[in-house]
């Protein structure tokens, strides 16, 4: 993957040691011609002879952080004597001496010991060969099973060499997950995972197993053209060669988004007719929501009463034949039936009991009152996603394919149903990875605006939780998080913290400012603060300093131009939208067929319908739909549904990272 | 009020100075520009013509006591010569450079075995005479003699050897005398500027005035006859800076030239050459009113080259204290 050495190259400078600015095991001053390559982020090699031999047969890589341009002039006031004060007159026929000095931070010497400060010997321009051994690439670049994944491309001084990171460092073992961060539309941070993705599924080892990523859409339509292409470059096509990355769109793309209130029409921007067919829905009934019961209740409604209450829906009532000891026996797997429950009860303790009592079952009324409301209220605050009365519509949990990009558009979706939606796909993701039934070994978790999800301060909601135990356990498991916020200073530091590999965009000088980036030099952060689009700066483990990356656009179509190239469609009359439903599970179905069949029909009987052949998947659907329609559609009891409980997490403590 | 203010309110212009140049003596000088020597403005430096190409030419030396046998002081010397050559872009580049190492004893007041060691050790020794060295001071004015006339053969081998490559609108300025070679006092590129005035060529009427030349003007042209070392020159007096406040050399230099009518007639637009190249200020050499930066510079690149051992000893030589 690396080019092989280039022919030896001119020295572009000479390391200088003062008693001011000694040369030191971790840091080195060189000075260039004025009219130089060499500029922040560049890496260099220091080679040949210190004073007396010292330095022979060492070479010490480093990357350059600062850099100071001064002349002879003493003072300013000689400059305006000389210019007679004139400031046009600035110009002297003689240039004064200048000097281009730069600060070097070390990033790898050889050999490694005896550690030594920096020879004061000539100063090259770090080549390929020197990229890999400057940033440790060496080692699971050229080994029997490398691990390499390219980021991006160094360039810098004429020369451009590939980066790579550590998978075991990136998706785990070792170390996991990655953090981004940048201004809002400047730093490319959703293009940068984008192509990162592109990367690990082409590079991700076999020894390492299968591989898929699991996106959450967060704002507007930007994951929703993962499987179209965008338009590229020659010159990033020329990057996408250079780093052994295929230029193409995501091959294997699932995307899942709700329905919309009237329960067919998809909740996404991607209903172009021609692409909204490959759009599965997302429903949930009760049983997939009321295990996380706990994310659809502030936190001062989690009391122990209510606690107590839901586990015993949980275990006792859900699922089951339940006798409410009012002489009715209910089967409660739909919040319809849940429904009916409460209220039997309620009428139960009024009618029966004369309203003399106020607990059933050792229950207050008030806390059944308070638990009914909440979980009720998401079937009506989360229409679409949540299903009233109906079968869900899932992904595919146990059949995760390798190599693939599942797409959950949830742009749209009430706040409460997008925390409904994470915690709960995330904490199937890691029952099943760590049962090793998903399908794939590893999942990359792409989350966007952590600022909102996973904040610094304010409340400890179950979603942050959610991500920091990611952050902090999910290597083991193979759940890996790829974080992107805007301000990395206000998310929750233990998610930052975790994160093995960090990358910058283009970066607020405010954000700058705050005492996170006190370890980069005013130059680093001047250049931080005005990173073109398309360049980064990376951290990684192997990696002693930031090194700053170019990446190509990525080969898929970003969301503003699918938009604009796939106008998302009206939404359509009821009918038609069934129609849409039932013509993508068969295409023999004509149009006219089954809007005879629904017309004069409850739209719930036809929503139940429907779900109930999206299920199922019947060779003949029409038949099916027909067959379900002649009665009403009861919720499917011989499907056997599983029911895990999400094993607890971890309080939040204070403890540092 | 002080004394010498009442002075100054009287019409005596203000100074502020203290030892001068060390005298040289009367040199004989000829006017060549007009009957009497007069102050000529020169063009203001927006209208200077300065050339696109100049190469400049100086040298340092160095030297030091290094031995002691018996009263016989052992010298160890160096000299260097640079020209250095500015292009289009003002930026200077070295083109000739050239250096020299040099032990400097009276080898036949050495005792032999020590003579024997010294000879066999070093190839280039340059002789003096031996007859001074009971008296260690004027031995060591002799010392400083002998370097510095070493040096100045150097440079004039490297200002012959510059002259005869020098391009078609290529100059040459030279720190120092320009008539210690006839071939390069003969050329139509090449000037001399002498920042020490211990020769003294006029005297009387000519003399105040060129002393008291107000900045951005020049003297009338006079010949400086040559002799038995010497090739005839043409010479100017060039003010700087404003000497008032300050002392009578303040920013005066003295430009020789070729002995050519050519010479006379663009005095006034070598002046103005000349007067543009005082930006940048030659700072922090305390003779920056005379000097000229492209000149120290050539002086400055051959410091950083000059041998470590022969580098100008600190002011003390009791050990520091501390960093």
């Amino acid at each position: 993957m690396i080019a092989p050495p280039a022919p030896p190259v001119t020295p572009i400078g000479r390391v200088v040691a003062t008693e001011l600015k000694p040369s030191t095991p971790h840091q080195f001053h060189f000075w260039t011609a004025t009219d130089t390559s060499i500029g922040i982020g560049a890496i260099v090699k220091v080679e040949g002879l210190g004073a007396g031999g010292s330095g022979l047969g060492r070479v010490v890589y480093g990357v350059v952080t600062e850099g100071f341009a001064y002349s002879d002039l003493a003072t300013p006031l000689h400059d305006v004597v000389g210019a007679e004060g004139d400031p046009t007159r600035a110009e002297a026929p003689t240039a004064r001496q200048e000097i281009r000095y730069w600060t070097v931070a070390v990033l790898r010497q050889t050999p490694e010991e005896p550690l030594q400060p920096v020879p004061l010997g000539q100063v090259f321009v770090a080549d390929d060969a020197d990229v890999a051994q400057a940033l440790r690439m060496d080692a699971y670049l050229y080994s029997a099973t490398p691990t390499a994944i390219p980021i991006g491309l160094y360039t810098s001084a004429g020369l451009e060499a590939p980066v790579y990171l550590d998978a075991d460092f990136l998706v785990g073992p070792e170390a996991a997950h990655l953090n981004i961060s940048g201004m809002s539309g400047l730093a490319t941070k959703t293009s940068a995972v984008e192509f990162l993705l592109a990367s690990i599924f082409a590079h991700f080892p076999a020894h390492k197993g299968r591989v898929a990523a699991l996106c959450f859409n967060v704002k507007g339509p930007d994951l929703c053209f993962l499987d179209q292409p965008g338009d590229l470059s020659d010159e990033d096509r020329r990057r996408y060669e250079r780093l052994a990355v295929p230029s193409t769109p995501f091959q294997r793309v699932r995307l899942y988004a709700p329905l919309k209130a009237d329960g067919v029409n998809l909740n996404t921007l991607r209903t172009h007719p021609d692409l909204v067919g490959d759009v599965e829905p997302l429903t949930w009934g009760l049983q997939e929501v009321v295990d996380y019961a706990e994310v659809l209740l502030n936190r001062d409604d989690i009391d122990a009463k209510a606690d107590a209450f839901i586990d015993f829906l949980r275990d006792r009532v859900l699922g089951r034949a339940f006798d409410d000891g009012f002489g009715t026996t209910h089967r409660v797997q739909t919040f319809a039936d849940l429904d009916r429950l409460f209220r039997s009860i309620f009428d139960g303790l009024e009618i029966t009991a004369g309203g003399r009592s106020d607990t059933w079952r050792t229950h207050h009324i008030a806390t059944m009152r308070k638990v009914r409301n909440r979980l009720l209220n998401i079937s009506t605050r989360c229409k679409g996603l949540v299903t009233d009365d109906g079968p869900s519509s899932d992904l595919p949990w146990k059949g995760f394919e390798d190599r693939t990009v599942y797409v959950i558009d949830i742009a749209n979706v009430d706040p409460l149903g997008q925390d409904l939606v994470f915690a709960r796909v995330v904490s199937k993701l890691r029952e099943q990875l760590e049962r090793r039934e998903l399908g794939v070994d590893a999942v990359v978790v792409f989350v966007d605006e952590l600022n909102k999800y996973a904040p610094g301060d304010g409340p400890e909601t179950y979603v942050k939780k959610m991500l920091l135990d990611i952050s902090e356990r999910g290597r083991y498991l193979g759940l890996v998080l790829f974080g992107a916020e805007q301000f990395r200073s206000q998310v929750h530091r233990r998610v930052v913290g975790n994160a093995g590999t960090q990358v910058f965009g283009r970066m607020d000088m405010d954000e700058l400012a705050t005492p996170g980036y006190q370890v980069l030099t005013p130059a680093t952060k001047s250049k931080l603060a005005t990173l073109p689009i398309g360049e980064l700066m990376v951290r990684h483990p192997h990696f002693t300093q930031p090194i700053f990356v170019r990446f190509p656009k990525p080969p898929v179509l970003r969301g503003r131009d699918g938009v604009e190239r796939f106008p998302p469609a009206a939404d359509v009359p009821f009918d038609d939208a069934v129609v849409r439903q039932l013509v993508r599970l068969d295409r023999r179905i004509r149009p006219n067929q089954v809007k005879d069949l629904i017309a004069d029909r409850e739209q719930d009987d036809v929503r139940r319908a429907l779900a109930a052949v999206r299920r199922t998947r019947p060779d003949d659907a029409l038949a099916y739909f027909r067959k379900l329609l002649g009665a009403r559609v009861a919720p499917d009891a011989s499907v056997p549904r599983e029911h895990h409980a999400v094993p607890p997490l971890n309080p939040i403590s204070d403890e540092p990272y | 009020m002080t004394w010498w203010q009442a002075l100054i309110d009287a019409g005596a212009v203000p100074g502020r100075g203290g030892k001068a140049d060390e005298p040289e003596g009367l040199e004989r000088a000829d006017l060549v520009e007009g009957a009497e020597l007069q102050a000529h403005p020169i063009p203001p430096r927006a209208n200077a013509r300065v050339p696109a190409v100049v190469s400049f030419l100086n040298g340092i030396e160095r030297w030091s006591v290094v031995a002691y046998d018996g009263v016989v002081q052992i010298v160890n010397a160096y000299i260097a010569a640079a020209v250095r050559r500015r292009d289009a872009q003002g930026v200077l580049r070295t083109t000739f450079e050239r250096s020299r190492r040099f032990v400097v004893a009276p080898v036949e007041r050495m005792t032999p075995a020590l003579r024997q060691i010294l000879e066999q050790s070093v190839t280039d020794i340059e002789p003096i005479d031996g007859e001074l060295v009971g008296q260690p001071a004027r031995y060591l004015e002799k010392v400083e003699s002998t370097v510095r006339r070493a040096r100045a053969h150097l440079e004039r081998e490297l200002a012959e050897a510059c002259t005869a490559g020098l391009g078609a609108e290529e100059w040459l300025l030279i720190d120092g005398l320009l008539s210690r070679s006839p071939t390069v006092a003969r050329h139509p590129r090449a000037l001399g500027v002498i920042k020490s005035h211990g020769a003294q060529f006029l005297e009387g009427r000519g003399l105040e005035r060129a002393l008291t030349l107000p900045a951005g003007n020049r003297t009338s042209v006079f010949a400086v006859r040559g002799g038995h070392t010497r090739t005839e020159v043409y010479s100017w007096y060039l003010r700087l800076w404003p000497w008032e406040g300050n002392d009578l050399l303040y920013g005066l230099l003295r430009i020789e030239g070729r002995a050519h009518p050519d010479t006379v007639a663009r005095a006034s637009e070598l002046s103005g050459w000349l007067w543009a190249e005082r930006a940048p200020l030659a700072t922090p050499a305390t003779r920056w009113n005379r000097l000229l930066y492209p000149l120290q510079q050539v002086e400055e690149y051959l410091k950083a080259l000059a041998p470590r051992d022969l580098q100008l000893q600190r002011a003390s030589r009791l050990p520091r204290t501390g960093t």
